[in-house]
This record gives structure tokens, sequence and C-alpha cells, in this order.
């Protein structure tokens, strides 16, 4: 083994996955966390880091805020640029792939002569689909937004012509496909989309890619300089074990010319008109305009940011790596996802290739059917309860069972969204399996009709809202 | 409940979480939060490690809403008039990236503009046709003649064929940290026919706020962890009923923005506005949901708002009126008392030689209030806001009730000292 130098002093204990990692973390013993992927969560160590800096920040607000911050940031842009094989220097931190994918689109100068068009999949995320359309909407040169209607399953390679249709069909219209916007991972359905081919297409069209990569960092491997995309987001909070309101926002080099702002607009901003030079209440820093617009962004506890570092480190220490956390909870979303299938008599949204699966979220096709006789072991759902059925679902989960499962309803079918964690094993997925069963036992016994149809607004965030209105054309 | 604690060094002693060495005279710039509150937050954050989703779904919306309801009478508006956003900043974004500009459109400003709203008009103008004219403004200064300029602004833009679409000004300025006739302001916009937005960062929680609905501004956003204890990142976005539809999405879009062609019924109960601000996207939702906690501690530990404000500007004016004699030099005349103080440095200009307004940071004038700043860290671990206005250096210190006179006065010593030695340097 050798000496051991200071630095490589491990200061977190090794731990198994499974139950026995549960102990790091802060769950109530009696709830089950199995939507690890809608807002993550974070050990015991990393809210202690957090409440060090946070007790620092009320000790000497201004000189921490003013002069310790930024040197802060900087050592975590350089460790999370590090696991995503890019130099620092283009890598910001920001608060949330929204904030990601909003700061690129409103960045963009849209030809004056109005043919430009946006691109993006049906299973794009809601607030990013709503994004989309408000760009269209306000606008100065008319941009329209190209929705290419992915129909599950499908295999990478059609998935990648579907693309490829529609860029020839945008064209075929003289229009101009300005940029397009995919998932590393989408969210519901939480399948693995084909983006390094995706992004080397747009390469090849000479198409903008925005990867909105929400379920990225943390969650599979991203060799963003192999990738090379023109824009890319993804949140730390989810699967990086960082607290909420952290993400990465990666502008190569070449394209920083084309971010103006952070957004919102902040001391960090140079103009670049004969207004000529405002007043910048913070030291000139050496750092490129890129990074310095992102350092100061509105006054909010990035606290959080400042993690990034020490839980690459706790998940160094305690799981063996970011390739043992991953291997460990792919495997166990797909095994632990094909049981409930079986369990349920149903199956897994997945294609041949078993590629869309490739990540530790999984999907499973609820027995539910809108046929007023379904086959049997599936049960049939009243007319116009298809959303209220799956807010009755997830709120009886949390009252009686004590977990939250997302579920979803897609092609006409209802599903539940599992996600793989380390402090997860078989027996859990099991035991989710059973829930289902027993839900889905009460819908057929209509417990869900008792329901108002009425449904809590936020709730509509986790149902994911894929359904879309408006005028866009589609591929 | 705990015993109530008199205002000055036992309150801080109590209830703050300040390192003993420090001297916090600068309130103003990023707030501070009771450990009550900061206590009341973390049961929050644990109960969202808890059970995450079940919180972020279920449990936060209604105290958010609770939150809302509590902070709207601070402002006198419809709590349907009111929604949570991070801060001020993000709230002038909302607004200037919500408008649509045409050709010939004017934003009327002040010079005292916090720069990165400034800023923030610059990028805003390089996407849409909107023109900023900038209003000087000097202090010493009244309050009609600031009213006075407004008018002359607009009508001289007008003149020019030119649009005068909406004025933006500051409740409190930030430096120097001195209270705008922001009601007469209003008020002439709505005569002349002029959006009102009202940047009042310094805001809620200093100054009176409560007759902000009669007056009517058309956009108001301010701070709630600046002057209200709340924990940073929170303020306040209120637009009355009459300018929601001007704000079509927040920022970022999120969950809550509507298409324009939406015709069907809404399935949830909440209006267009405040749905629009639910769920932006996530982030750490409780600074929020802290302030009924805040609230409350100022209520019970504080004797309430009129009290704590009567104790920060008293403290203000004899605690400048102190530095002022220490240093040998004077208070800025402001119209109003506010829980700030500007207290000229005497530091003689001949040292700074030429200072534009607007990149003075980086002149030989910044260079010594770096120094100052630096210097004051190191050698009395206290943080000074120096500024620079009409020809001086000046400190803006700013009152507390966690503070006393003689951290006024001590704070003279420690300046007299430093300025003297920045005298001193100039000549090697």
């Amino acid at each position: 083994m050798g000496e051991a130098s200071p630095n490589s002093v491990s200061k977190y204990e090794r731990t198994p996955f499974g139950k026995e990692m549960l102990k790091h973390f802060l769950f109530d013993p009696k709830f089950k966390n199995l939507n690890h992927g809608s807002f993550g969560s974070i050990p015991k160590a990393i809210k202690e880091k957090r409440a060090q800096y946070q007790e620092a920040s009320e000790a000497r607000p201004d000189p921490f805020i003013r002069y310790e911050l930024p040197d802060i940031i900087d050592e975590n842009r350089a460790a999370v640029a590090k696991v995503l094989n890019v130099p620092a220097e283009t890598v910001v931190i920001i608060s949330n792939a929204t904030t990601g994918i909003n700061t690129v689109l409103r960045n963009i100068t849209w030809d004056e002569d109005g043919k430009d068009e946006i691109l993006y999949f049906n299973t794009i995320y809601g607030a990013c689909g709503k994004t989309v359309e408000y760009i269209c909407e306000s606008a100065r040169g008319p941009v329209q937004a190209r929705e290419i209607k992915l129909e599950y399953p499908l295999s990478d390679d059609e998935l990648v012509s579907k693309f490829k249709e529609a860029i020839k069909t945008s064209r075929a219209a003289r229009r101009f496909p300005r940029i397009a916007i995919f998932d590393v991972i989408s969210s519901m359905p939480g399948l693995r989309m084909p983006f390094e081919e995706l992004t080397k297409l747009c390469k090849e069209e000479g198409i903008l890619s925005c990867i909105d990569g929400a379920h990225g960092v943390g969650h599979i491997p991203l060799d963003l300089s192999a990738i090379d995309p023109d824009f890319f987001t993804s949140n730390c909070h989810k699967w990086l074990f960082v607290p909420r309101g952290c993400a990465v926002f990666y502008v190569p080099v070449r394209n920083q010319h084309l971010i103006r702002s952070s957004l919102p607009t902040s001391h960090g901003f140079v103009p670049k008109a004969t207004i000529g030079g405002l007043s910048n209440p913070f030291e000139a820093t050496g750092k490129s305009e890129f990074v310095n617009q992102f350092e100061f962004c509105g006054t909010i506890d990035n606290t959080n940011y400042f993690c990034i570092a020490e839980a690459i480190k706790w998940r160094e220490e305690v799981c063996g790596g970011e390739k043992a956390i991953m291997d460990y909870t792919h495997n166990l979303a797909f095994e632990g996802g094909k049981m409930v299938a079986d369990m349920l008599g149903t199956k897994l949204l997945d294609n041949e290739e078993h590629t869309m699966t490739n990540c530790s979220l999984v999907n499973i096709l609820l027995p539910l059917s809108s046929s007023s006789s379904p086959a049997p072991g599936v049960y049939s759902i009243k007319e116009g309860y298809g959303t209220a059925v799956v807010h009755w679902i997830q709120r009886i989960l949390v009252d009686k069972f004590q977990t939250f499962i997302a579920i979803f309803q897609f092609q006409g079918q209802w599903y539940a969204r599992l996600s793989g964690q380390v402090y997860l094993d078989m027996d859990d997925f099991k035991w989710a399996g059973e829930k289902l069963r027993d839900v889905c036992e009460r819908i057929g016994k209509g417990e869900y009709i008792k329901e108002d149809k009425k449904v809590d607004s936020v709730e509509m965030v986790v149902v994911g809202d894929l359904r879309k209105e408006g005028t866009t054309a589609s591929a | 409940m705990t015993q109530k604690v008199r205002f000055g060094h036992k309150m801080r002693e109590a209830h703050f979480g300040f390192s003993p060495s420090y001297t916090p005279l600068n309130h103003g710039s990023y707030g501070t939060s009771p450990l009550p509150v900061i206590g009341e937050q973390r049961r929050y954050q644990q109960q969202e490690l808890e059970r995450p989703t079940k919180f972020i779904i279920y449990d936060l919306p209604p105290l958010i809403d609770q939150a809302r309801t509590a902070v709207a009478p601070l402002l006198g508006v419809r709590t349907d008039e009111v929604v949570f956003i991070p801060n001020a900043t993000t709230g002038i974004n909302i607004i200037l990236r919500n408008l649509k500009f045409e050709q010939q459109d004017v934003i009327v400003h002040f010079s005292t503009i916090y720069a990165a709203c400034e800023k923030t008009i610059a990028s805003v103008a390089e996407i849409q046709p909107l023109e900023a004219r900038c209003i000087e403004l000097e202090y010493p200064i009244s309050d009609e003649e600031i009213v006075r300029r407004l008018r002359e602004t607009i009508e001289a833009v007008r003149k020019e064929g030119k649009n005068a679409k909406i004025a933006m000004f500051d409740t409190v300025l930030t430096f120097p940290g001195a209270r705008m006739p922001w009601e007469e302001l209003v008020r002439a916009c709505r005569e002349m026919g002029v959006l009102s937005l009202i940047d009042g960062a310094h805001g809620v929680g200093m100054i009176d706020l409560t007759h902000v609905g009669d007056v009517g501004p058309d956009f108001f956003v301010t701070n709630c962890h600046k002057w209200l204890f709340t924990p940073r990142g929170s303020a306040i976005f209120h637009v009355p009923l009459r300018n929601q539809h001007l704000i079509r999405t927040s920022i970022p879009t999120g969950h809550g923005y509507s298409y324009p062609s939406s015709t069907s019924p809404s399935s949830h109960s909440q209006t267009p506005f405040t749905y629009l601000f639910e769920f932006v996207a996530t982030q750490d939702w409780s600074p929020y949901i802290s302030v009924p906690s805040a609230l409350k501690f100022r209520e019970e530990q504080c004797g309430g708002e009129d009290s704590i404000r009567s104790y920060c500007f008293d403290l203000a004016r004899t605690g400048g009126e102190a530095v002022a004699k220490i240093l040998e030099t004077d208070v800025m005349a402001t119209t109003s008392p506010t829980a700030f103080t500007n207290v000229r440095l005497p530091i003689s200009s001949s040292l700074f030689g030429d200072v534009p307004r607007r990149e003075w940071e980086s002149s030989k004038a910044g260079t010594i209030k770096s120094w100052l700043n630096r210097t004051a860290l190191e050698e009395h671990d206290t943080y000074l806001q120096i500024g620079y206005h009409a020809g001086s250096l000046w400190v803006r210190l700013s009152g507390q009730i966690y503070l006393e006179l003689s951290d006024f006065e001590w704070v003279g010593g420690v300046l007299k000292e430093l300025c003297g030695r920045v005298e001193e340097r100039s000549e090697e």
C-alpha cells in the first residue's frame, strides 16, 4: 500500500452499496426514497460541509462573499470540469439546468430574415419546451420551433434518422435549422438519448447543439471534450450529491462570445456599445469575461456550489468513485425495473438494444388502460380521470406507504419511474413492485374515483406535462 | 418564549452569529439573519432532506403561499400581487426582458442606478430597440429637484419625438445610501403616462412601505434578505393586477408559463401570475418560507417594524455625526432619514485625479478604496462600504439592532488612522 501522503488520507469511510449506505444519508427511516431523479439528495457529510460555509457567511458576510467566494467557486469549477474532462475556463456554475437552457436561448441573436428554427424532441423537459415557446412568442425576428415526435420504443438509429429527416424537412421548407436542443437522459420517460450521435450530426450539418444534461453529471460518464457540444448544462444537485440549486454550464471557448449575458444580467456584463465602461463594485480579476459574468449573478446563498469538490471526493472515498457508482445504479435500475415489471405482469419502456435503459432511471408500464374492457390483469381508467389517477397514485403512495414514485402518462399509457441509487438495493425495488401492485388493485376497485379531478399545481411539475399546445411545425 | 433582549450588543450576543472579532457595519450589502430564523430555515431544510419529493411537491407550496400572505401587508398590496424571486436583480431582469420595446422607446433612469441594473438595460438594448436616458444626480439635492429633473427629462425625450416608455428608480439608493422621493416620482410618472419601475432592493424592513399599494407603481421589487432578516436569496416581486398580463414569463421560463394560444381552463387554482412563479426551477426555496419566522422575530423579539426602524434610523444619524466629528468632515445631507449614513472621508481629492462616474473603480480613487477595504479587514476585521460621489470618497455605514453608538465611534477612529495613512502613502 505504501505511505499515504497527507493529501491522500481518506476522510470518509468506504461503505458497501445498499442498506448500509443509508446511514450516510438523512432520509426519515420510515420513508423510502425511490425518486432520486427529481430533486436529488445529499449525504450528511455534505450537509455539514455546507453548514460550515453558511456559518462563515454569517460570521463575516462582506469579506466572505467579496473575497473568499470567488476562489472557492474556482476550486469547485475546476473539480467538476475534471469530471467532464474539459478545461475549467469553459465551465461556470449556475442554479439549475433550466437556467442554462434559458441562458443559451435568450442569448442567440435570431436572423432577421425570420427563417431560423429551433429543433427539439417531444420528450423535451416541460419547462424547456415552454422556454422554446416563449422565445418563439417574443423574439423580434420570427423564429419558429420544429418538434420532432418520437414514438417509443425506437432504436438509436431510428431516433437519429428522425432527427435527420427533420433537418431535411426544415430545409425543404426553406428554413434554417439554427439550434437543436436534446437531452442526455430525458425526464419523463427517463430514457437515455443517443446524444453523442446527435451532437456529431449537428456538427456536420452546421447546427448549434444545445444539450440539456439535467440528468447528466454523476449519472453517466460524460467526456465533453470528446462529445464537443456547442452548449451543455447539467444539474449537480440531481446525481452528484450536491445540495439543490446547482448546475454546470459548459460553453467551449469558441462559443463564449455568443453568450452576451448571464441570466439575470449582473455586474460582470461588459456592454458592447458606446455606453462605455460601467461600474463594477467587485475587484477586477484576471478571468475571462465569460467566467466573470457568472461569478456574481445577484445575491443568493450559493454555499451549495462550494460543495461540488467535496461531493466528488465523498463519492470517491465512500463509494469507490464515479464508475463504481454508475455501474451499481445502472444495474440496479435495470434489474430492479425488470423485477417490478414481472410482478406487475407488464414490461419496461426499452428498445431491443437496451440503449434507452443504459442509465439509472427505469420506466415500468403500469397495468392500466383507457379501454373500458382491457386485457385480464389490466385495470380500466374511467374516462376523464387520466391525469387525476396519476395524482391519486402519487398521493396514496406518500400517505399510505411513505414513499414517492413518479407516475406519468405517455403514449396513451401509464408508467412508474424509479431511480437506482447507492442507498437502494433489489429489496427496495421488490417492495416498490408490491406497493404498485397494491395501488393498481385499488384502482381496479375504483378507489381513485372519489378524488376531485382538480390537480395541485406543483404536482403538474412531476407529471412533466408533455402535451403541448400552440402552433409549431412538426417533423 | 425567550426573554426579550435590548438592542445593541446584548442583541448581538443573544441572537446573531457574527464572529466575535468582526464589526458588522455594512448590513446594507448582504444582510444577515438572526439565529432563531436560521434555526427555522434549517428545520425546513431538514424536512426536505428527510422526504425530498414529498416535501417539495406537497409541503412547500402552502408554505410559500403562507409566506406571501405574511409579506403582502408590508407593501399594502393583495397577496395575489406578490410572488417570491431570489433577488432584486432577477426582478429587474424579469420586467425589462418581458416588456416589448419599439423603435424610439426610451427608459429614463438616474445616475445613481445600481450598476447591475444599468448593465441589464445595456444588455436588453443589445437585442431590443431601447435607448437609455440618464439623469445626473449629485447630493446634496432636494426631493423637489429630483422630481423636477425627471419631468424635465421626460419632456425633453418627447420633444425629440421619442417615447418615454418607462422610468426606473430606487426606494433607497445603494450609493450614497439615500432615500429617493419615490412616491412623488411615481405620481409624476402616472401623470405623464410613463411606466414606473421601482428597484426597492433596499426597501422592506428598512423604510415604511405599507403605502406601496396606494401609491401604485407599475412594477416593484424589494429584497427581503437585506433588511427583513430573511436568509439570502429571497425577494418580493410585486406587480399590480392591472399589469400582470405584461409579465409573460418568469426568468428562467418554468413550468408555469402558458402558451399564448391556450384557451383551455386551467386545471389549477392559482392565478396565471402566481402560477407563473410557483415552480420556476429547482433551487433552495427555504429562504422564501423563512419569511414568517423572520417577521415573528421582528415582532416578538424586537417590538415590531416601527421599533426596529426608529432604533436603526436614530443610530445611523447619531453614529454618522460621531464619525464625522472624529474625522472632522461631514455627513452627507439627505432629505429623509434611513438606516444609512454617509460620511465624507478626509482624503484630499487631489489624490484621485480625474474620476469618471462610470469607471471610477479602475481609477486611482478605486485603488484607494480597495486598499481601505483590504486594510480595514486585515487590521481591524471590519468591512467598510466605500464609494465615490460628488468629488469625495465616502463611507456608507448601516445602523442595525445589533450595533451601538460605540461601534460607530470605534470605526471613526479606525477611519481616521487609515485615511491618514492614505495621505502618507501618496506622498511616497
